[in-house]
């Protein structure tokens, strides 16, 4: 009559009892989360003989949910309606947790919301996003020109304070690093040229690549890609909490422009702090040359000066010096921007201040060769 | 509530922050089965015996016992299988922002069961259900969630492991009353339903007079009081007598409002 299911120790947790009106099934043991996997294992190699007319309880010694669920599945994987099932001998406690999984009516087997899209199609969203965040941009860009425009207006509007905490914390505050970073890659720059131009006896050339190479490129570069992973970052995440906590709604409902106290002061600050630090970047850049020079290529201070003077022109400073504000400007929107369009969502001030630093770069990397183009055709 | 068996025992606990004392000598006790509420005012240490309790802070000195093991002295591995068997909702949910619903409630499944995932995600399709939610919560971001929703997926992943114990921050805190009273509806079902002991962290005086079993009351860092809503309510205390007179006018104006129908 009775059959115990040996295979896999199934019959710890489940014995069928076959009968000419249906099949029982009668459950026994700690019918746990800790054993779901044996009780789902156990449930499975029970045969199908006949329809489970009845669910024994009298042997279960405790029921959790996930045990519930565990019934209710290998019923409803049978195609039989838990409703129609006899469930005798079970603790009142037990009965409810079965009464209880059985309300929630939980359905699906699969891991939730896993839609896998194709290379391509990634791809396509990923281009589409990002040339909604371009969009974004020259809006936002159009919402700095008009804002400009109205301060250049009415200059009352100017916030000097602002202007001036702005000034420090991306220019006066940002002196060490830059001129650290310039110190040593001027140091690097003149060991470099000063290894080819020894072996020509041309030592006092590594003045000329050194000044003018970093007057005109890698100062202006170097020291923007510094200021996009320092005040740009910055930017995206005061702006992004700020706005996380309201602060940018409380500055719209108190009657001022946010336009006026966040975004012109910091735009205004780091248009005018880069060509500064570039400068700066310039003066360290040519002092660790001069300090290589001396020490490895027996060129004195004196002619590394000397030659100084005579190379590097004005033209040659003011395109570094001329770019700098322009990177500063791409940078400034960039960072605000990324901090104003957070979502509401304390992970997205990551996400965002992660991707003002890349994009930060890119631009500057970006707009240096058009500059490069533009400044060959006008042979500057 | 008459069941004998402890399943959180504060035994003495004495918190210091530098010179201030929180806590000076706190005891009581929870059993099985009981829904026992822990209130005080603000800065009685409400929530750091919390976070003492589940083994986030150490208390100065005294034992907390949860299943018997002591918290702060039991081997890792007795902590370790201890932490399995309870469950925590913190105050804002503390839910992984940068995960869905359903893997949020995936998480402590994935971790600490080797089940397979056509088990895993029935579930966790179940404790969403269980905590109130729809199931199309289940794909959702937390950032996406409302004040009530976020904190009913909390409670859904502090039920994955099916745990004895519940602890849960304030759970009504933010919440309209509305959504409050679904809240305390919800609570006392994990009780009465699944046999869930729970100890909650609330100022919710609606919560303390319709679901809770036992309010043990904190101030001046002891044990005040010890007992049913009644029984505290009678308490000859400042600090209890003005916090539940706010009652005693809601009543009043209730029963103004009944008259005039």
């Amino acid at each position: 009559m009775t059959d115990v299911l040996d295979s896999g120790g199934a019959g710890r947790w489940v014995r069928l009892e076959d009968a000419a009106r249906g099949a029982t099934l009668h459950l026994s043991g700690e019918w746990r989360l800790a054993s779901l996997a044996a009780i789902d294992r156990a449930l499975r190699a029970t045969p199908s003989v006949r329809p489970v007319v009845g669910v024994g309880g009298e042997a279960l010694t405790a029921l959790d949910t996930a045990g519930a669920m565990a019934l209710l599945r290998h019923l409803e994987a049978l195609a039989i309606d838990p409703a129609t099932v006899d469930f005798a001998g079970f603790d009142p406690a037990h009965r409810r947790v079965i009464e209880v999984v059985m309300a929630m009516q939980v359905s699906g087997h699969g891991e939730p919301g896993m839609h896998r899209r194709n290379v391509f199609a990634a791809i396509g969203f990923e281009l589409e996003a990002l040339g909604r965040l371009m969009l974004g941009h020259l809006n936002f860009f159009g919402f700095l020109a008009a804002g400009s425009a109205t301060v250049l207006l009415h200059p009352g509007r100017l916030r000097p304070r602002e202007i001036a905490t702005q000034l420090k914390q991306v220019g006066i505050s940002a002196i060490p690093v830059v001129a650290l970073v310039t110190f040593l890659i001027g140091i690097v720059f003149a060991y470099l040229l000063g290894l080819q131009a020894k072996s020509y006896g041309a030592t006092i050339f590594v003045v000329d690549g050194v000044a003018i190479g970093m007057a005109r490129e890698f100062s202006p570069i170097l020291v923007a890609v510094i200021i996009a992973g320092r005040s740009g970052a910055a930017f995206t995440a005061q702006l992004g909490t700020m706005k996380l906590t309201e602060e940018t709604d409380a500055i719209r409902v108190l009657g001022l422009s946010p336009m006026d106290v966040l975004v012109l002061p910091r735009v205004i600050a780091l248009v005018v702090a880069l060509p500064l630090l570039v400068f700066v970047g310039d003066v360290m850049s040519n002092f660790g040359a001069m300090t290589m020079a001396a020490l490895t290529l027996d060129l004195s201070p004196n002619s590394y000066l000397e030659r100084l003077s005579l190379v590097l022109t004005v033209r040659h400073l003011g395109v570094g010096l001329w770019k700098a504000p322009v990177f500063a400007l791409f940078i400034a929107v960039i960072g605000i921007r990324m901090g104003m369009s957070v979502s509401r969502d304390t992970r997205a001030i990551g996400v965002n201040t992660t991707s003002t630093v890349v994009q930060g770069i890119v631009s500057v990397i970006l707009l240096d060769a058009m500059f490069a183009i533009v400044f060959q055709k006008l042979e500057i | 509530m008459t069941n004998p068996e402890t399943m959180i025992a504060v035994e003495g606990v004495v918190t210091r922050f530098g010179s201030q004392t929180v806590h000076d000598g706190v005891s009581f006790s929870v059993g099985r089965g009981e829904l026992v509420a822990l209130i005080g005012g603000s800065g009685t240490g409400k929530s750091v015996l919390l976070r003492e309790m589940i083994g986030l802070s150490r208390p100065t000195e005294g034992t907390i016992r949860v299943f018997g093991c002591d918290v702060w002295k039991a081997p890792a591995d007795q902590l370790a299988a201890m932490r399995r068997r309870f469950g925590m909702m913190f105050q804002d949910g503390a839910l992984f922002s940068s995960l869905d619903v359903a893997h949020n409630v995936a998480v402590p499944l994935m971790e600490h069961t080797d089940l397979a995932p056509d088990l895993i995600w029935p579930l966790v399709r179940l404790r969403i259900a269980l905590a109130g939610l729809p199931p199309e919560a289940g794909t959702k971001m937390p950032s996406e969630l409302s004040g009530g929703m976020r904190k009913r997926a909390a409670i859904a992943r502090a039920l994955a492991l099916e745990p004895e114990v519940i602890f849960l921050d304030e759970p009504t805190s933010g919440l309209d009353p509305i959504t409050a009273r679904a809240f305390d509806r919800l609570v006392r079902f994990l009780v009465d339903d699944l046999g869930i002991t729970i100890l909650i962290v609330t100022h919710d005086l609606d919560t303390l007079l319709t679901v809770v079993d036992r309010v043990v009351v904190l101030a001046k860092g002891k044990v005040i009081g010890d007992g049913g809503v009644d029984e505290v309510m009678a308490l000859d205390d400042p600090w209890v007598r003005s916090y539940f007179s706010v009652r005693t006018m809601g009543g009043a104006t209730g029963a103004r409002g009944d008259h005039g129908t």
